[in-house]
């Protein structure tokens, strides 16, 4: 559609124009229930809170929204893909290549690493007897740089710049070279931005676990979902800082004429290096805290101990590290050679031993438990199957020889969405519907949240259980079309019907909040007759936790006290806490850093320093209005 | 410092050392790009650039602030805070000389038409030595705030928090230059 402006004429897409009236309706909608019920000292409360439940809340919230995003995105895709020869609205060529960037980043960055982010904030500090993370305003200034990134990261699409370079930005389609203008800038600052942002929290919850537990918590006492934290956490630390470098190389690349990815000299290669020194582990990042949310919600729901609970935390930890030995299985058709085809093969193979490990164990503990069938239940029984199978297709591409085949079709894109959807959104679902009560105080409907999990399993298979014989057909990822002789017309159907009717699931599941938050009533501390700490505060946790501490002589220490009949030992003693208290400097430096973005992003250099100079003065400012400052000095000999 | 803040700064400080750890690693990842991409094909080779003079002057000055700041950690442990002053002035110091080097350095290869843009090489030189200098410069605006600090109101715990906390960074950002002597620069001086 043509718009003129001011005598300036411009073409926009259609799809840009639908997005910012839908965005503006809906923003104005909401500015005017603000105003009308009085909400504004609420977000200012949010604004500048640094308390976990809190800043956990705002996580899950945020990795919603942009979850519904890239879920737009997705059911864009597969309409395009309903039938053959289509041309579905403008989601051709360039159009659909953003679409499905913008989905992956968007899925990866945005929605699956924040909402377990948050239901780490929540849980952790709850589950392991801390009064708060060991650094309140730093979780805040993590949370604040993910929101940022990803606004940052969101805004692209309705400038009609959203980047197209997927969602891996290979090089050198990714230099300045192929992809000229702001697009790609978005991408490279948008997930470094919030990537910085989450390896602060990642930092934040091992010092909360190492240093915060309760007295007599031991390390192999703590619930598993906390050891999940744990393991992802140290994962996140190098994941995310190689990546953060091969961003910062890319914008050299982008910005001030270096070449390391392109050009004669420089090396297209050590891009996927690096991109999948990240990219692999990961996997393992998105995957291991919802093994931790199964393995809690589980040994609760068949009120049985987890069966080889050492076995439990060893695999974590063997899968964290496995994850970093297997980088290049998705670069086997680079041409690395035979012999380095066979390592990453090997290795690849050998992380199924571990999680079968798992798999049985979470069978074994369900074995002559008392199991009770309520909506998180469901969410992890669903998970053991489809994330099986899952893994059965990853041990075939692990094959390399096989893998030649495989690589860029369907079949990849089958394979991965199993993984990722039956481990992480089953997951952060499960999770969600678990600790509900935690977080708002309120529990979701059972009954709308059994509709929502059988709605959402059934269209997830039928999406992509198809989608393995589009992909053995010859299909390839990332083209907007295939022809009627293909012989993938009716696979493809079947695909996109799923993706609709895992659609209609995440509109119950909102349902389910409408209808919680206005029929629902209140429940007490421990609604799911949990084993876990977090169960003994009230709901929703209140900001004073755990006074007096409690004491831990066992695992599933709760548990075996209303067993017994006999409350939790505590004690008075003088417990060194966090010192939380709110500040509305997070979410200034974050936005600093956003604008330092835009003004590269556009080479407006006055406005890049600008950014800069306001995110220094912000740090100085900090180290200023320290809050311990209250707490020091006070005590027995000032020195 | 009492029982409670002790507790409280044995969480700052591992969290600083992860920290330092994800630096460490940051690092390491621009340390092999610059294997990767040195000496390149094309463009000056690295042993037609680097003096050996530059290397040891700056070198001196920086490995010696780790030195002066070790000086004034013990006073500010002793009590002597005149000593303490006097080692984080001359700290200070040894920084700016050492930043002034490294600009004229950069300055010097610039005005030779070899900037960011003229090999992989240099790319990757300047990415890497460049942000350990930016790290050098954060470190020295870092101690005008530590002598600030010292004459603000704030309870003396704090601030020995504080200064603990400065000393493992730049002690770290030393110990990053010996990596940059040994792999950036002393393969071409010899």
């Amino acid at each position: 559609m043509n718009l003129s402006f001011l005598g300036i004429s411009k073409y926009v897409p259609s799809d840009v124009i639908a997005a910012w009236i839908f965005t503006l309706i809906a923003g104005l909608l909401i500015l005017i229930y603000i105003i009308k019920k009085r909400k504004l000292p609420v977000i200012w409360d949010y604004l500048t809170t640094t308390n976990h439940r809190k800043v956990g809340l705002m996580y899950i919230l945020f990795g919603f929204i942009f979850f519904a995003r890239a879920g737009i995105d997705a059911l864009l895709i597969r309409s395009q893909l309903a039938v053959p020869n289509n041309d579905f609205w403008v989601m051709q060529y360039e159009k659909y290549n953003e679409v499905f960037t913008t989905h992956g980043t968007i899925m990866i960055f945005f929605a699956a690493m924040p909402m377990l982010l948050g239901l780490m904030n929540v849980a952790v500090p709850l589950q392991i007897g801390a009064r708060d993370l060991a650094y309140p305003f730093l979780n805040a200034l993590g949370f604040w740089m993910f929101f940022s990134g990803a606004v940052f990261f969101n805004i692209a699409f309705f400038l009609d710049s959203a980047p197209a370079v997927g969602w891996t930005g290979y090089a050198p389609y990714s230099t300045s070279e192929f992809t000229p203008g702001p697009a790609t800038d978005y991408y490279v600052f948008g997930v470094q931005i919030s990537g910085i942002g989450t390896v602060m929290t990642a930092l934040n919850l091992i010092v909360t676990i190492i240093r915060h537990r309760a007295p007599g918590m031991k390390l192999t006492r703590m619930p598993l979902f906390s050891w999940a934290a744990l393991i992802t956490s140290t994962l996140i630390l190098v994941a995310f800082t190689v990546l953060g470098v091969a961003l910062y190389l890319l914008m050299f690349d982008r910005q001030y004429g270096t070449a390391f990815f392109s050009g004669d000299q420089g090396d297209p290669v050590l891009w996927q290096h690096l991109f999948w020194i990240f990219g692999h582990p990961e996997v393992y990042i998105l995957a291991l805290p919802a093994f931790g949310i199964f393995s809690d919600i589980i040994t609760t729901f068949s009120e049985k101990r987890i069966f080889g609970y050492p076995a439990m935390v060893v695999s974590l930890a063997l899968i964290g590290f496995l994850g970093y030995m297997v980088w290049a299985h998705h670069m086997f058709t680079v041409g690395l050679g035979p012999i380095a085809n066979t390592f990453f093969a090997v290795t690849t193979m050998a992380i199924a031993i571990p999680t079968g490990i798992k798999i049985f164990n979470w069978l074994f503990t369900m074995r002559g438990g008392r199991l009770s069938f309520t909506t998180p239940m469901l969410f992890a029984l669903g998970f053991i199957p489809s994330f099986v199978m899952g893994g059965v297709t990853g041990v075939m591409l692990s094959v390399s020889a096989a893998n030649f085949q495989f690589h860029d079709t369907h079949f990849v894109v089958a394979h991965f969405h199993y993984v990722i959807i039956s481990s992480t959104i089953l997951g952060i679902f499960a999770g969600i519907y678990y600790w509900y009560p935690k977080i708002t105080g309120y529990m979701l409907n059972e009954k709308l949240g059994k509709l929502h999990f059988w709605l959402f399993l059934i269209g997830f298979h039928m999406t992509f259980l198809p989608m393995h014989i589009t992909g053995m057909q010859g299909m390839p990822r990332r083209i907007f079309t295939f022809r009627i002789e293909d012989g993938v017309n009716a696979t493809n159907m079947i695909s996109t019907i799923g993706a609709f009717l895992m659609g209609i699931a995440i509109m119950v599941f909102l349902w389910n909040l409408v209808k919680t938050h206005t029929t629902g009533h209140k429940v007490n501390a421990d609604p799911w007759n949990g084993r876990t700490l977090e169960w003994t505060v009230a709901s929703p946790s209140p900001e004073e936790t755990f006074n007096p501490m409690p004491v831990i002589t066992e695992s599933d220490a709760f548990w075996y006290a209303k067993k017994s009949g006999k409350p939790l030992k505590t004690t008075n003693e003088l417990i060194a806490s966090p010192i939380a208290k709110p500040s509305i400097l997070p979410a200034l430096m974050a936005f600093s850093l956003f604008i330092v973005a835009t003004g590269i992003t556009y080479t407006w250099n006055w406005l890049a320093i600008g950014g800069g100079v306001m995110f220094f003065t912000i740090i100085i400012i900090r180290t200023f209005v320290d809050e311990r400052a209250e707490v020091y000095g006070k005590g027995e000999n000032d020195e | 410092m009492n029982s409670y803040e002790a507790e409280l700064f044995k969480d700052k400080k591992l969290g600083f050392f992860i920290f330092l750890a994800v630096e460490a690693v940051m690092f390491a990842t621009l340390f092999a790009n610059y294997f990767i991409f040195t000496p390149a094909d094309r463009g000056p080779h690295p042993s037609e650039l680097f003096e050996v003079k530059t290397v040891v002057l700056t070198s001196f000055f920086l490995l010696s602030s780790s030195g002066t700041l070790l000086y004034a950690e013990k006073a500010l442990e002793a009590k002597k805070s005149m000593g303490m002053l006097i080692g984080l002035s001359v700290t200070f110091l040894f920084a700016l000389v050492f930043l002034g080097l490294e600009i004229n350095e950069f300055y010097e290869y610039v005005s030779q038409g070899y900037g960011l843009s003229a090999s992989v090489f240099l790319g990757a030189f300047y990415v890497l030595v460049g942000l350990h200098a930016a790290h050098v410069t954060f470190g020295a605006v870092w101690m005008i705030l530590l002598f600030i600090h010292y004459k603000s109101s704030m309870p003396k715990s704090l601030f020995f928090e504080k200064f603990k906390i400065f000393s493992y960074y730049w002690h770290f950002v030393d110990f990053i230059w010996v990596f940059i002597i040994i792999i950036v620069y002393l393969p071409y001086l010899i």
